[in-house]
This record gives C-alpha cells, structure tokens and sequence, in this order.
C-alpha cells in the first residue's frame, strides 16, 4: 500500500451525519437574528414604561386636580423602567460599545432608526418630567416646566411604543413576516399596563377618585385590548399551526385568556389594592407570555415542538 | 484563527499614532459621526451565475476565503450530497449547493439520447454557487439604522464592518439568508462582490476562479443581455426549463444585481420562489400601530372625561 492510500489516523475523523437530509426544498431559507428572551423583556419593559408615562401624561392633561399626585410618582417611575429597557437594547447588539452609531443617521424607512430616535428624544422630556416631579415632591415646584416636559414627552413616546410592532413585523422571518396586526396590539397593549401601573400607584397612594375613574378605563381597555389581539393571533394562526400541535396551542389560549378573563373578573368584583394588585400581576404575565411567544417563533423547529416541546 | 485574529486586530499598529485613553474614548465616539466624500457612481456592476455550467469545483469558495481572508468553518459532514459548507454565513460568503435528481427506479443511470426531458430531469445533478443578491431595493440596506450598510459606487450592497453595531436588523430583514452576525466581534458579514477589487479594475476572486465561466462578473446590463441570449440558445438545444431569476423586477421585489439562470424551481436551489420585500407592509403596520394606541388613548380620555367631578 502507498503511504499516501494509508488511514490519517492522525486526523480527527469528520462527524457523521446526524440527519439524512437531501436537497433544499424542505430548509428554512432565511436566517433567524440572535433575538431571544431579551427582547420579549424589551417588547414588555418598552410597552410599560411608554404607557406609564402617556396614560399618566394624558390622564394629567385632561384633570390634573385629579391625576397630578400620582403622575408625579409615575415620570419617574416609567423613567426607571425605560433605562432598564435601554439597558437590555444596548446589552443584545452584536458590539454593544457602539450602541451610538444608531445616531449616526436617521431612517424614516428603518423601523429601528426610528426608535432609536423616538426613544432618545422622547428619554430627554421623560428625564425632566421625572426630575421637575421629585423637585416638586422637594418642595420646589416648576409646574409650568413640568407639564412642558409633559406635553413635549407626547410625541416621542407615542413613537416610542408604536415602532416596536413594525420592527417586529417588517422584516422575511416566518410568521414575523404575517403579523400585521403585532404594531396594533403592541400599542394598544402599553396603555392598557400603562393605565394598570397608574391605577396601582393611584391605589398604593390613597388616591380614591383617580382609583375609581382608572378602574373604569382598566376594565374598558381590556375589552378593546382582545380585538388587536384576536386579530394577531389570526394573523399567526398558520405559523402556529405549523410549529405546535392543537393540544399545545389551546394550551396557550388558555393562559392568554386567563390573563385577561381573571384580571377583568376581579375588577368587576372589587377595587381593593389587593384585587388591584393580583388583577395588573396576571395582566404583566400575559402580555410577556404573549410577547414570548411571538418572540419565539422564528426559532422554534416544528419537530422539536411536536416531539415534546 | 479566530481568536488569533482578535488577538492581532487588537495589537497596536505602527501606523496608530499613540493616544491617550481619553483621545481613545473620544476617538470611538466622534468617529462613526464623520462623513467622508461618497465616490462618484460607477457604472452598476454585478454577477450573471449560469448553473447549467457549474461543475461544483468549489474554487469560488476556496477562492473567496483566501482573497477575503475568512476562517475556516471547520469540517462537518453534512450528509447533504458534496454539500458540506452548508448555509452562507459571516465567514463563508460563497456556497456550492448540489442537488442530486436520480430516478429510485434506476439509481445512477444516466439519461441517454433521446429521452424526454421528463425522464431526463430525473437523472441529473443541479450545482449553483449561491452568494449576495445584491438586490437593487435591499431589505437589509432598508432596515440598517447605522447606515452601515450602503449601495457602494458600483451599486453593490456594501457592509461597513467598521460602522455595524451588530443589531441584526439586516439578519431579521434578508429573505434570503445571507447576511449573518460573526460571533467574532459580533458584527453583520456578507459578500462584498469584492468591492476593493473592484475599485482597484479587477475581477472578483470567485469569477476569476471559476473555470466553466459559471460565475460571470461585468456592467449588469451586458450581463442580462448576455444571460438572455444564453436562456434562448438553451431553449433551442431543448432545454425549455431554463430562466434567469432576480434579473428584472417582480411586483413584490426589485431585480438582484447577482441573478441566476436555473432550469428547476428556485426552492429546488433554496431560494424562495417568489422573494418578497417586508417593507411593502411597512406603512399598512404603522398605520394599524398608530390605530391601536390612539384607540386606546380615546378610551382613557373618554372616561376620564366622563367620570371626573
């Protein structure tokens, strides 16, 4: 036998196959970005701290004898939660240490370009907002500045929440690519929790009158809050189909609708701080379940679902 | 070699002035916001792949590796027929696909004279080096926020590697599933059609290595004409099936600079037979996006409204 003809025993033998695939018909064409669990966090801190500040910037602007106290306690509150959202933003990019670069250029057509603005722009009237409520709580009351950062707040934050469903749905992903209706349950879903923080502050605060009228508007928002999300998970239907079996996905309606029947339950039986309290705890749970599970989807291979989830 | 890339990418060069930490900091962050002069247009050059001809050397990937000087992937055993690169990724931006289509009656015979062409497509292998679209309305360059990713002089798409921040927005966007994110770095990498070539009156390396001219490079209008002219003697030589994809517009996607003649469907070869551009949805999801928060911030003051002494 030649040398050359002999065994490489010094080589590491190549794996085997693991699978007998053949062709390219049956492969996933497109590539799944590195967005995972992360980002359904971002998806629910963005929602929360968005609607926090609108529901409290627009529940102050319509009766601030009513609203002011608690909105004072909400800037900064949704401050809080917008800087952990960012935090988690800037920790998913690929070299996070040029998180700036997202400021070199402005992209109407880039759904991401437009939030990175939104959310900076809308970061400096939440920021005074913030600071000028705690003055105010200090003692030193700029009130006209304050309901300036307020107003000025608006724009921005509504972008703010309203970009985050279209990136999330423009883009070749499977079943990202048919949801057209995640921007519309998106938004309307960050000031349905927005409205849910404000009326557990109005309640942790003693604030009676507020209590009563966010009560109200938690119960109505939640009715209108099913129809975007109807309309979404028809949208993902066929993709869900696709990936889970029907027992799991009636599983999953179940604990959707759990979410929102026992939340509305419980403020139709009584407006205490702890019905309150347990109601906005199923209705966080939900709406990250559901953020979850959209997140997900791009990264789940049907036969590891249907083999045992 | 990877981290040895990483280590030598982080050594100082001799031609690095030496600079204080600040400087350093600075540097970083003023950097990206600089401008330089975008060079005058050049006349649109692209690639012309006629799969009919591709013999499944793999000379392009071995010569795109060298001249881009991409590590290697490793060997793994795909089980895939000679596919063993498997998928385009950061570091492999050329990627032979083979296809075998033999008839289970009579494995490896060959068609002989005179068959008909469905017999004839039973018996045959399809080879094709697949690589960058170059698509004329990228939905990688759309959803780029850095504006990393830019039409170059040539009207190739083009990644600044020095500028992506690795958001993976062009990764979610690619309806083809080219563009991934290194782990190395963490930044998007793809196919440059050899930009520095190109400035430089050269060839690309892949199109300079392959040796049946599979792989054409040139102005993209000669190149239609020339892959045109190719589809119409095909069809007199009896081979009807023939067709170029990605050469002219479609209702729901631009035409590709990279466009291909094939003679199976384009999902035979892994692409997507009828490649659609996410951002046809875009305003259709803003407007939805907007429709649900205002939906919802109509409800809130409406009650707010009604309730209020």
């Amino acid at each position: 036998m030649h040398e050359n003809s002999r065994p490489q025993q010094a080589f590491t033998e190549p794996p085997l196959p693991e699978t007998g695939t053949e062709g390219y018909e049956n492969m996933p064409v497109t590539k799944v970005p590195g967005w995972h669990g992360i980002i359904a966090w971002d998806a629910l801190l963005n929602g929360m701290a968005t609607g926090l500040f609108l529901a409290a910037a627009v529940s102050e602007l319509a009766a601030p004898a009513v609203f002011m106290h608690v909105a004072k306690i909400a800037y900064p509150v949704a401050l809080v939660l917008l800087l952990v959202d960012l935090g988690l933003l800037v920790l998913d990019l690929g070299d996070p240490l040029r998180f700036h670069h997202m400021l070199r250029v402005f992209k109407p057509g880039s759904p991401m370009s437009v939030g990175t603005w939104s959310l900076t722009i809308f970061s400096l009237p939440l920021t005074a907002a913030a600071g000028l409520s705690l003055l105010a709580l200090l003692g030193f009351d700029f009130e006209w500045a304050r309901i300036l950062a307020v107003v000025a707040g608006l724009l921005p934050g509504f972008g703010s929440a309203a970009y985050k469903g279209v990136l999330l749905s423009t883009n070749a992903q499977p079943g990202w690519k048919d949801a057209r209706w995640l921007g519309g349950y998106l938004t309307n879903s960050a000031l349905l929790m927005g409205c849910a923080e404000l009326l557990v502050l109005s309640a942790l605060m003693g604030q009676p009158q507020a209590t009563a009228i966010l009560r109200t508007a938690f119960i109505v928002l939640l009715v209108l809050n099913v129809i975007p999300m109807g309309l979404l998970f028809a949208n993902l239907q066929p993709t869900h189909a696709q990936l889970y079996t029907r027992e799991q996905q009636w599983r999953a309606g179940a604990l959707i609708a759990v979410g929102t029947l026992i939340p509305l339950g419980l403020m139709l039986f009584n407006g205490g701080l702890l019905f309150i309290l347990v109601a906005v705890i199923f209705l966080l749970a939900e709406s990250w379940f559901i953020r979850f599970l959209y997140v997900k989807i791009p990264h789940t291979s049907p036969l590891e679902v249907r083999s045992g989830e | 070699m990877a981290s040895r890339e990483k280590e030598l990418s982080a050594l100082p060069q001799t031609s690095d002035a030496p600079r204080g930490q600040l400087s350093e900091l600075a540097g970083r962050l003023i950097y990206p916001f600089l401008h330089g002069e975008p060079p005058k247009p050049q006349t649109p050059t692209g690639f012309y792949t006629d799969t009919t001809v591709c013999i499944g050397c793999k000379a392009c990937e071995v010569a795109c590796k060298q001249w881009n000087q991409l590590p290697s992937d490793g060997f793994n055993w795909s089980g895939n027929s000679y596919d063993n690169t498997n998928e385009l990724s950061a570091t492999t931006w050329r990627h032979v696909k083979f296809i075998e289509q033999f008839s289970h009656e009579a494995p490896g015979t060959p068609a002989s004279e005179g068959t008909s062409s469905n017999e004839q497509a039973l018996n045959r292998w399809l080879m094709m080096s697949d690589h960058c679209k170059h698509c004329l309305a990228a939905p990688c360059h759309q959803a780029c926020p850095t504006g990393a990713i830019i039409q170059n002089e040539f009207e190739n798409v083009y990644i600044q590697a020095d500028i992506c921040n690795g958001c993976s927005c062009c990764v979610a966007a690619c309806p083809f599933g080219v563009i991934t994110r290194s782990d190395m770095g963490g930044h998007s990498h793809k196919c440059t059609l050899c930009y520095d070539r190109q400035r430089d009156g050269l060839e690309p390396a892949c199109a300079k290595a392959c040796p049946t001219q599979s792989i054409h490079f040139g102005p993209v209008e000669e190149l239609r004409e020339q892959a045109r002219k190719r589809v119409e003697e095909l069809h007199q030589r009896g081979v009807p099936q023939a067709y170029l994809y990605g050469d002219a517009p479609t209702e729901t996607y631009s035409e590709m600079h990279s466009f291909y003649l094939l003679v199976d469907r384009p999902s035979v070869y892994g692409l997507p037979d009828a490649p659609f551009n996410p951002w046809l949805h875009m305003a259709g999801d803003y407007v939805r996006s907007i429709a649900g928060g205002l939906a919802a911030i109509a409800v809130l003051l409406l009650v707010v409204f009604l309730l209020k002494p």
